[in-house]
């Protein structure tokens, strides 16, 4: 049910083909599209405002009643639509590309009747540059194409109704009578011209596309009870993953607010490296070789330019300019401002250090040596992380009212040191500084052995000498810190079921963080208390509260990046890559 | 065909210029662009081997251009310095919107194009129009390495 015409954001289901992805809520609309990039300007945005911002509709004329799920194994999805007169199934995806001449971005929209005679409408509002832009309406051959600059859109359909433009609304109605199929197709192009493909073509990349998600998902290696789950995480991560370059978006959407009505609405569409890190280390784990290989090149060219300092966030060129700015958009249910960009890359976030030791010494592990000149970088990045330890940071959340002294970051950059002599230990690092990260690293943990645990909280941290209690702490037992002091991992965990859950999920901290408003429960901390209960030994503990948060996915198996404990609705960025990671890590926590 | 020993012995010079400064300016942190890697990588995954190979490419490139740079300078009768810092501007426009922007991500076959979608998977991101995804100032360093080459062998040429 839409609420001034938006939708709820867990009645939303994802599509994409690693280059961009789009939305589509269960009522059949498309509300969210960026052409020709995941983190390009969008064409479709009725997400972020339901008048202005753009969607592509299709649905039963009269009332109706839908259900929905992927094709199994794939990101083709599948809306049922039941009505007093009949029923019709609609299959979205966003076709990958094959031998015959495809157009740069394709999605195919099939609709076939399965019973009785259904009346269908459907409507095409495309809205250029996130609602900015005023198309060109107009015809080509036949085809309805709309324009605005380099960017160009069309809508071919086959047994969907004569469609009209009007107002730059093209629309369009037809009846599905049983065993009909018809079928839509909406084509995008950028700086360069239009391809039309035939019905056939797009037929046949359909079940191409079925058959290739289908192929990927069957050669994953975990096996476990929440397999279905951590097949949908996989998908779903495979989805954001920016095919062009090997990088990663945090999520396909911007400025989903994190409280209805609320100010702190983000642009995640860009490459955080602690995300891409967590990433490889998921790849490898669930044996996608080939896509870790593709990311951990990305990451080092990336940072090619930055070494050995590193950027919190990069964008999906590699480049690190991203100013960001507000839209005038009514925002997802007037939740205002509506940013793009984002200014967190400007902010020095200790943690990531750690996470790109982590991540090397993880690939190191899977059997892919670093190669010496990645040796020398990561050796001289070390050295950076020895002189840059004892500096305070934004830390892990991007406070923006810091920096602090993390205990969170601290203890990363232990990681990277103690990650760091392990490579070198084994050859894949220079080690004539061997000596200064193995000092550096006894005294990070000296540091946070005195100045960040709490005898009052029985917990270590969030910052040294704070008496509170933060959910990255959570972190700790995964990244393999405390194996000396687990009474004292035991005892965090526990402070954080007590100071920050909420039934079963977990608030990040209670802190000010310089963000005016508030926010909800944040899913990949509930995933993390799993992994870290899973890691102390407290294995039943950790089922059973995995059991409790698989239910909390939509249906067809997303998470968006937070959820209200009160009642339950998705907010902040959607489909969020951050939970989805945490989900596969608790699973093999688990195994 | 006069110009052949000279061309090629300024083209090994020039070519040995335009790869200092491009490997300077990656040392420097001005630009992620190494061209011995995006070249030597069409033939092997080891990044240091890649680089060895991409070098030889590189050299072999540079002589292949220095023999069409000679050609070129017999047909109009003369050949300078300058002559040569022209061609090598337009040698730089060619290499950054269509030689490495557009040729070279269809035959590398671990070079992600914008076309590249999640049933392909791309070791190396593309360039991007005048290289700039690899840093903002990949152009302008393309550019002076290239005027550099072009004046070397304009300069070493006699016809």
């Amino acid at each position: 049910m839409r609420i001034d015409g938006y939708a709820p954001i867990e009645d939303y289901a994802l599509i994409g083909d690693g280059r961009t992805a789009a939305l589509v809520a269960r009522d059949g609309a498309i509300d969210w599209l960026c052409l020709p990039n995941l983190d390009s300007p969008s064409v479709l945005a009725a997400i972020l405002d339901a008048t202005r911002g753009g969607t592509f509709e299709l649905q039963p004329a009269i009332p109706f009643q839908s259900s929905r799920r992927y094709i199994p194994n794939t990101n083709v999805l599948e809306t049922t639509f039941t009505t007093d007169r009949g029923s019709v199934r609609v299959v979205d995806a966003m076709t990958l590309p094959d031998r015959r001449l495809e157009a740069m971005r394709e999605i195919v929209r099939s609709v076939e009747g399965l019973s009785g005679t259904v009346p269908m409408r459907w409507r095409f509002a495309p809205r250029f540059r996130y609602g900015a832009g005023t198309p060109r309406a107009e015809w080509r051959g036949g085809i309805p194409v709309a324009t605005c600059g380099a960017e160009a859109v069309a809508v071919m359909s086959w047994d969907a109704g004569a469609p009209a433009w009007i107002d730059h609304t093209l629309e369009g109605r037809f009846e599905a009578g049983e065993g009909s199929c018809a079928m839509l197709a909406l084509i995008g192009a950028y700086a360069e011209p239009l391809v039309f493909p035939q019905r056939a073509a797009l037929a046949a990349r359909l079940d191409g596309t079925i058959r290739f998600w289908q192929q990927w998902i069957d050669t994953r290696k975990y096996q476990g009870p929440w397999r279905d789950q951590v097949a949908r995480s996989a998908l779903v991560l495979k989805t954001l993953i920016f095919s062009p370059s090997g990088a990663s978006v945090a999520a396909p959407t911007a400025s989903l607010p994190e409280e209805i009505g609320g100010h702190r609405n983000w642009d995640y569409r860009f490459c955080w490296l602690r995300d891409s890190n967590f990433l490889i280390d998921a790849l490898i784990e669930l044996g996608c070789f080939d896509e870790a290989l593709s990311s951990f090149w990305w990451f080092m060219h990336a940072t090619a330019l930055t070494e050995p300092d590193l950027h919190v966030l990069y964008r999906l060129d590699g480049g690190v300019g991203i100013p960001e700015r507000e839209l005038p958009l009514d925002g997802y249910r007037h939740s205002r401002p509506v940013r793009i960009g984002n200014s967190a890359v400007k902010q020095m976030q200790l943690d990531i250090y750690g996470a790109l030791f982590e991540t090397a010494w993880l690939y190191s592990e899977g059997h892919h040596a670093l190669d010496r000149d990645t040796g020398v970088v990561l050796g001289r990045i070390a050295d950076r992380v020895c002189d840059i330890w004892r500096c305070r940071d934004s830390g892990i959340w991007e406070v923006r009212n810091g920096p602090f002294h993390f205990t969170h970051s601290k203890v990363m950059c232990w990681v990277a040191l103690d990650r760091a002599a392990r490579l070198a230990g084994r050859g894949e690092l220079p080690s004539r500084h061997l000596d200064r990260w193995t000092r550096e690293a006894a005294a990070i943990q000296e540091y946070v052995e005195t100045q960040c645990w709490s005898d009052r909280l029985r917990s270590y941290t969030r910052i040294a000498g704070s008496d509170d209690v933060d959910a990255s702490l959570l972190m700790l037992p995964l990244v393999g810190y405390g194996t000396t002091t687990v009474e004292r991992l035991h005892r965090t965990i526990d402070a954080v079921n007590r100071d920050l859950r909420h039934g079963d999920v977990v608030y990040r901290y209670h802190a000010d963080d310089g963000v005016p408003g508030g926010e909800g429960c944040f899913l990949n901390c509930s995933f993390w208390l799993v992994a870290a209960l899973a890691k102390v030994g407290r294995k039943d503990e950790a089922a059973a509260l995995m059991e409790r948060l698989v239910a909390r996915a939509n249906d067809v198996g997303l998470y968006s990046e937070e959820v209200d404990p009160h009642t339950g609705v998705f907010l902040g960025n959607f489909p969020q890559a951050l939970v989805h990671l945490a989900l596969i890590e608790a699973a093999c926590a688990l195994r | 065909m006069a110009a052949i020993p000279s061309s090629l012995a300024g083209g090994f010079i020039g070519t040995l210029v335009l790869i200092t400064i491009i490997r300077a300016a990656s040392e420097f942190g001005w630009t992620r662009m190494d061209l011995a890697f995006l070249l030597g990588s069409t033939v092997t995954v080891n990044r240091r081997k890649a680089k060895a190979i991409g070098y030889t490419f590189q050299f072999l490139l540079g002589l292949v251009f220095a023999l069409l740079y000679g050609e070129f300078f017999e047909i109009i009768g003369r050949a300078s310095w300058w002559l040569g810092a022209l061609g090598g501007a337009l040698h730089a426009v060619f290499v950054a919107t269509v030689l490495v922007n557009v040729l070279l991500p269809v035959v590398h076959p671990r070079m992600g194009t914008p076309e590249t979608a999640a049933n392909e998977i791309a070791l190396i991101e593309p360039p991007g129009f005048l290289m700039l995804n690899y840093g903002r100032n990949t152009f302008l360093i393309t550019l002076l390495a290239h005027v550099a080459y072009g004046a070397i062998v304009g300069w070493a040429i006699r016809i």
